[in-house]
């Protein structure tokens, strides 16, 4: 469902990723680990068309990123790191307004709405101002944005910044959920458990180097104590 | 909805094909603008009243003010230069037309073009709609009409009571009134549009040199504002209002007035359109302004569709291009103006001058703050130094007198000016400091440090430009040294005044909320903080600029009046000058004060 070929991401003379090789099948959850620079977060906004890549192809089911970014768009529904909310938008008002960019028609939006503001617990503040709501509020406002067209990629850049428990329960039922389904989760994230707990497979960066990328079994052969934490494991595999 | 596990290519196809129409597309824009604009108007009328109403009375007063100013003159040409479709009531509108409407459009070009970059490429909303399937083209448009309506409603403001007065004092058909709404809109959308598709190419094709090239522009359009203002200006005292010199100036700007340009077709339409018919049976005045109109409309169509397309092939591009650039350095120990600061607020506290540095730093590396300052300033400085002319008639007592009203006129002009900057940035300096005040607050700082290195800033940073400014108009004017010192210290006291009370309303009236500097100083206490700069710079021009006058008046003429003499005068000059001086007192202390107060209170 998702493919980097020979992917390159350069910012001036920096690489920020460099000749990236990964795919995802449908059906999968992938997290993309870490340090910060790693070329995770540009690794994701390429994928949903924020960035083109310097080299080769970057691929959401059968389209071309680069060139057909309004249907590849509508496969994918993104949650960034730091969202945007119309302030002077109501959360139902913003949810329509996606609903009907997405081509949902009136009763389908009607429909995605309820099950959205169900699933995310958002009816106590749909109908206030975006304006006035909490940062767990909003998150769970563009998580609901980002579902609402029921995408065949959804793809989450650090999807437990600012989450309370309960609220990162949720995030975390409802990634491994979506994946059941037979849809693709591509996230970046920091916390390795998480990680460790709900992801399929896991891709480490170093640099905008691809280190690894497998199961997490495979990832424990690479180091000689395989009983380590995750944490223990990485940071060996970083520092290599 | 497909179940991905068995999606097939040819389904994905079909859910893509789902996606909206053009003219949906279009549907769904309006219906957002039309949600926010209903929330927003809804906020006027609950929460920022008295702005609202402040904003509307202030506008009103602006327009009928200009609609008198622009009647009187009119009527002027209509009585001396002959009704319009006249020789020379036609060459005298057309000069003031063609000149008034082509400075503007040069204005709209550049407005037009920096506030689409602002929305085009460094706006968290085009980076969410650049997720959506939206296409590039409709994004491009709808950012082009936020650019057209923020970069034009100044144009409209001032343009409108002109244009409206003209068909008034012309008794104008009823044909040039309804024209008018369509003039406006197709004329402005033309720079706009050319700023947009300027925009666009510049980021497109030359991402780093943008800065550079947009420098190069402004400066070349001051270099021509000026050698077109000297030029205007320079004229021998002799042919000074004279026919020669009418008709000297209307050749000087022909270049206002080529064929090829709107604000010629949006002359040459209004004043077809405000002249009676003549005696020719085939000179119909509505037909000949229709087909000024039809030039201006389908010149905007057609540069609508080149934005369109242009939106289309370059702005993804462009924008994943500017987003690639390397970060830029920070220059910080090394840079010339930092140590400059850092030898003069020696005799300041470390702990203070460390925060005026960390201001000063965040000042001149947001270029939104500069340049504002720098364009203003550059324009006062323009002005004054244009100012010599007057020094040709110096020994003439009216000419003396007038030279003096407006060295006071231009210490007004340089603290109107600075108020709308202590409104605009140092007023919203305490509530975005909130939204860090973890990093002050966990400091060992005294939070009473924090506001007065805020007023030390502002104050010391203000007084520097604005001194040397006042006194190059005051060398400029030759004004006595007596009057230079005057202004000096009205200067100063301005400069503190000012800081004192936006940095005493900031500290009051702080909005954690917001974001935005320019929303915050939009704000109640920011509307607040500029009403009460402006009565206050009126107040201690007026103070010291009146006994300074008739001092003046009554060392230059013979004649003596009982008020008139030298020692009642000096008198009233001290009066002024130590009350100007209590009031910044008031003015500064009062709000400071009460802002320490609530700053110390403060919990974030």
């Amino acid at each position: 469902m998702i493919q980097f070929q020979h992917v390159t991401r350069t910012y001036g003379d920096r690489v920020a990723v460099n000749q990236l090789e990964l795919s995802i099948s449908s059906g999968q959850v992938l997290a993309l680990l870490g340090h910060n620079g790693a070329g995770k977060s540009t690794t994701l906004k390429m994928l949903v068309g924020l960035l083109h890549p310097s080299e080769g192809t970057v691929r959401a089911g059968p389209y071309n990123v680069e060139e057909n970014p309004r249907e590849a768009s509508r496969l994918i529904g993104y949650v960034p790191d730091q969202p945007f909310l119309y302030d002077k938008l109501s959360g139902r008002e913003f949810l329509e307004f996606v609903a009907e960019m997405y081509g949902l028609r009136s009763t389908e939006t009607r429909e995605a709405l309820d099950r959205e503001v169900t699933r995310f617990e958002l009816g106590e503040f749909l109908d206030q101002l975006t304006e006035s709501y909490s940062h767990g509020m909003r998150q769970r406002t563009v998580f609901a944005a980002a579902l609402i067209h029921q995408p065949e990629i959804l793809v989450v850049d650090e999807p437990m910044v600012g989450l309370d428990p309960h609220s990162i329960r949720l995030v975390k039922d409802l990634m491994r959920e979506y994946a059941a389904l037979g849809r693709t989760v591509l996230m970046s994230t920091h916390m390795l458990n998480v990680a460790e707990e709900i992801s399929d497979r896991v891709a480490l960066m170093k640099s905008g180097n691809l280190l690894f990328e497998g199961k997490m079994p495979q990832l424990r052969q690479h180091v000689p104590d395989a009983e380590a934490s995750l944490e223990s494991i990485y940071l060996a595999l970083m520092e290599q | 909805m497909i179940h991905p596990s068995n999606a097939t290519h040819s389904q994905i196809d079909r859910v893509c094909e789902r996606l909206p129409s053009e003219e949906r597309e279009g549907q769904i824009f309006w219906k957002l603008r039309w949600r926010e604009g209903r929330s927003q108007l809804k906020y006027f009328s609950t929460q920022a009243r008295f702005r609202t109403i402040l904003v509307v009375v202030l506008s009103l007063f602006f327009w009928i003010g200009l609609f008198t100013l622009f009647y009187s003159g009119f009527r002027f040409i209509v009585m001396n230069a002959g009704p319009a479709g006249a020789t020379y009531h036609a060459q005298t509108v057309q000069f003031v037309f063609a000149l008034f409407f082509a400075s503007l459009q040069v204005m709209l070009i550049f407005s037009s073009g920096i506030i689409l970059y602002g929305g085009l490429y460094v706006s968290q909303e085009t980076r969410l709609l650049l997720t959506l399937p939206v296409r590039d083209s409709r994004l491009v448009f709808y950012r082009l009409q936020e650019a057209v309506f923020f970069s034009s409603w100044g144009f409209f403001l001032l343009a409108s009571p002109m244009m409206v007065a003209y068909g008034i004092a012309v008794s104008a058909p009823w044909y040039y009134f309804a024209y008018l709404p369509g003039f406006v809109l197709s004329f402005s959308y033309i720079p706009c549009a050319i700023g947009a598709i300027a925009c666009l190419l510049l980021i497109s094709r030359l991402p780093r040199l943008r800065g550079i090239l947009v420098g190069i522009a402004a400066l070349l359009v001051i270099l021509v504002a000026y050698v077109s203002i000297w030029q205007t200006l320079d004229i021998s005292p002799a042919k000074s209002l004279h026919s020669s010199w009418f008709i000297d100036t209307f050749h000087r700007f022909e270049f206002t007035r080529g064929e090829w340009l709107p604000s010629t077709w949006l002359s040459n339409g209004l004043l077809d359109a405000a002249r009676p018919a003549g005696f020719d049976p085939e000179d119909l005045p509505w037909l000949e302004s229709g087909k000024y109109f039809v030039v201006l409309v389908s010149n905007a169509l057609l540069l609508h569709v080149i934005v369109l397309w242009l939106g289309n092939r370059v702005f993804r591009k462009s924008y994943c291009s500017l987003t690639s650039r390397q970060a830029r350095e920070a220059k910080s120990g090394s840079v010339l103006i930092d140590r400059i600061a850092n030898g003069l607020l020696i005799p300041f506290p470390k702990q203070t001058r460390l925060l005026i540095i960390k201001d000063l730093r965040m000042f001149r590396r947001d270029p939104v703050q500069w340049s504002q300052f720098l364009i203003f300033f550059g324009l006062i400085f323009l002005y004054f130094a244009n100012l010599d002319r007057f020094r040709q008639y110096q020994g003439d007592l009216s000419v003396q007198t007038w030279i003096n009203i407006v060295s006071f006129l231009n210490l007004a002009v340089v603290g109107l000016i600075l108020s709308t900057f202590t409104t605009r940035f140092i007023y919203p300096l305490i509530s975005l400091e909130g939204r860090r005040f973890w990093i002050l607050g966990r400091l060992p700082v005294k939070r009473d440090t924090i506001l007065w290195g805020k007023f030390l800033f502002a104050a010391g940073g203000a007084w520097l430009p604005c001194a040397g400014l006042v006194l190059l108009s005051d060398l400029i004017l030759e004004v006595s040294d007596v009057v230079v010192s005057i202004h000096q210290a009205t200067c100063l006291l301005l400069c503190i005044g000012l800081s004192g009370l936006a940095v005493g309303l900031g500290a009051l009236m702080p909005n954690f909320h917001e974001q935005s500097p320019s929303r915050i100083a939009a704000g109640f206490g920011g509307t607040l903080n500029l009403v009460l700069s402006a009565l206050y710079i009126l107040a201690v021009v007026v103070l010291t600029a009146l006994p300074c006058h008739f001092v003046l008046l009554s060392s230059s003429t013979e004649i003596s009046f009982h008020i008139l003499k030298a020692s009642t005068l000096s008198f009233w000059l001290g009066v002024g000058l130590a009350t100007s001086f209590a009031l910044t007192c008031l003015v500064t202390i009062i709000p400071l004060r009460s802002g320490l107060q609530a700053f110390r209170r403060l919990e974030v």
